[in-house]
């Protein structure tokens, strides 16, 4: 088919063969050829953050990043955190605290959250709402986002 | 369809946009792929600048900082050698946008781009900076104060990319960078860069015309005179007449005429407090 290729991707730890068209972004690969749905396409244009995932340990917007720009790097989304426990903890705590509701930006916070751990293991809320700046969420007014990452972190340093 | 191409070297990447005359090139994507994602652009390929080690790094030089053009907001906002009279380039890489679009976007993708509300435009006008522009034929320095042209013009030729961004060596005067917006994160509604220098200011202002304005007559007529409220006011007159703010949703343009004198008065009263 004119157009598409084979993207040979590193995800989630595994070697992932993908024939999918010459310009889809790693969003559209991740969703449309494998499976791989935790990461949402929100805006399109890097603002809301709904689509963050971590390439080479560094969190990026999967829409701005083309898939043919990711060969021989990293990438890990949310699917790819399943053995993690500090983000299992991260997941009890959000969902306890009713820091889900619609459940659309919660993957990008996840990961933008677990990122935050990994920088700083007990984060003021200062710090917490500022590495959450780059993650819109419609339904809850965020103190409850900010309260779950706390307690989880807190549990995680204990 | 744009296919992504990623070469090894710069001579590679002129070479390849100048052999594809719908190619462009790709820093971050930061900007590039959101206007493919919203059907602004077409281009046959994206020539990807990431691979090329000699883009990456802030390195000094005989003269001062060679920034190469692959560095990425983070890196700069983190940066030690920006001190001083540099600190405020450190302060603008901060205030781009949120810290996972900073893990992406590059400060050769911004000069490139030259969206007149970017941050390092005015900064690097302020700071006396040389944009270093790479084509086939080779590279040559060209003065911030002159590279912007017009709207999302530059002196730029076509096939040409920023490979480097080069700053005078850092002297320990302070400098400040102020940006109003509508919430952090957003492109600035108007910005000022300020920086000390002997007994007056370089400045520039920023987001209120096609390109950073800065006016050294001005400078110069305000020099022995910064703690005098008068000759600030001319001055952020002088800055304001320069000016030729768009209205847009981020304020209108007789709003930004307004704020250029208050927050250039603003930014040399930081500065007086910082001494
Ligand atoms: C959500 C969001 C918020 C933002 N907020 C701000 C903000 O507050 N302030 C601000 O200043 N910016 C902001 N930006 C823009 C951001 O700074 C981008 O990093 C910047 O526009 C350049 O992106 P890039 O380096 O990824 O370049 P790319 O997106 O790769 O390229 C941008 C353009 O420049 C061209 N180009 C790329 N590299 C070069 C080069 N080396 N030489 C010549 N041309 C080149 C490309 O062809 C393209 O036309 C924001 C972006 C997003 C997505």
């Amino acid at each position: 088919m004119p157009g598409k290729q084979v993207f040979t991707l590193d995800l989630n730890g595994r070697e992932t063969e993908v024939f999918a068209p010459a310009d889809a972004t790693l969003l559209d690969v991740l969703r449309d050829n494998c499976a791989l749905r935790a990461a949402k396409r929100g805006c399109n244009q890097g603002v809301c953050g709904a689509c963050t995932v971590m390439i080479d340990d560094v969190p990026v917007r999967a829409c701005l990043t083309m898939a043919g720009a990711c060969g021989g790097r990293a990438i890990r989304t949310l699917e790819g955190y399943g053995d993690d426990p500090v983000m299992g903890r991260l997941q009890e705590a959000m969902n306890a605290s009713g820091g889900v509701q619609c459940g659309f930006c919660t993957s990008g916070l996840l990961i933008t959250a677990r990122n935050l751990l990994a920088e700083s293991p007990r984060p003021a809320q200062a710090e917490i709402r500022s590495a959450l700046s780059g993650n819109l969420c419609r339904c809850t007014g965020y103190v409850r986002i900010v309260e779950a990452i706390a307690s989880a972190a807190e549990e995680v340093a204990r | 369809m744009s296919f992504v191409l990623s070469p090894r070297t710069v001579e590679e990447a002129v070479g390849l946009l100048a052999e594809l005359p719908d190619a462009l090139p790709m820093s971050g994507g930061a900007s590039l792929v959101a206007m493919k994602n919203a059907r602004l652009i077409e281009a046959s390929h994206f020539v990807s600048l990431a691979g090329i080690a000699s883009l990456h790094g802030i390195t000094a030089t005989d003269t001062g900082l060679r920034i190469g053009g692959m560095t990425r907001h983070a890196q700069l906002a983190a940066c030690d050698l920006l001190t001083g009279d540099l600190s405020m380039l450190r302060q603008a890489a901060g205030q781009i946008a949120n810290r996972v679009v900073r893990n992406m976007g590059t400060i050769g993708g911004a000069v490139g781009n030259a969206d007149p509300a970017a941050d390092y435009l005015a900064v690097l006008a302020c700071g006396d900076a040389h944009v270093e522009l790479t084509g086939t034929e080779g590279s040559r320095l060209v003065a911030m104060t002159d590279y912007v042209t017009d709207w999302y013009e530059t002196l730029r030729e076509p096939g040409e990319i920023v490979t480097a961004i080069h700053l005078p060596a850092a002297r320990p005067v302070p400098s400040v960078y102020r940006k109003l917006c509508r919430v952090p994160g957003d492109y600035a509604t108007a910005s000022v860069a300020c920086a000390s220098d002997g007994d007056g200011v370089r400045v520039a202002v920023g987001a209120c015309g096609h390109g950073p304005i800065r006016s050294r007559e001005a400078e110069a007529a305000l020099r022995g005179n910064l703690r005098d409220p008068v000759a600030i006011a001319a001055f952020g007159a002088a800055l304001a007449d320069l000016a030729d703010p768009v209205d847009d949703v981020r304020g209108t343009s007789e709003f930004r005429l307004r704020l250029i004198p208050r927050m250039v008065a603003a930014a040399i009263s930081d500065l007086e407090g910082k001494r």
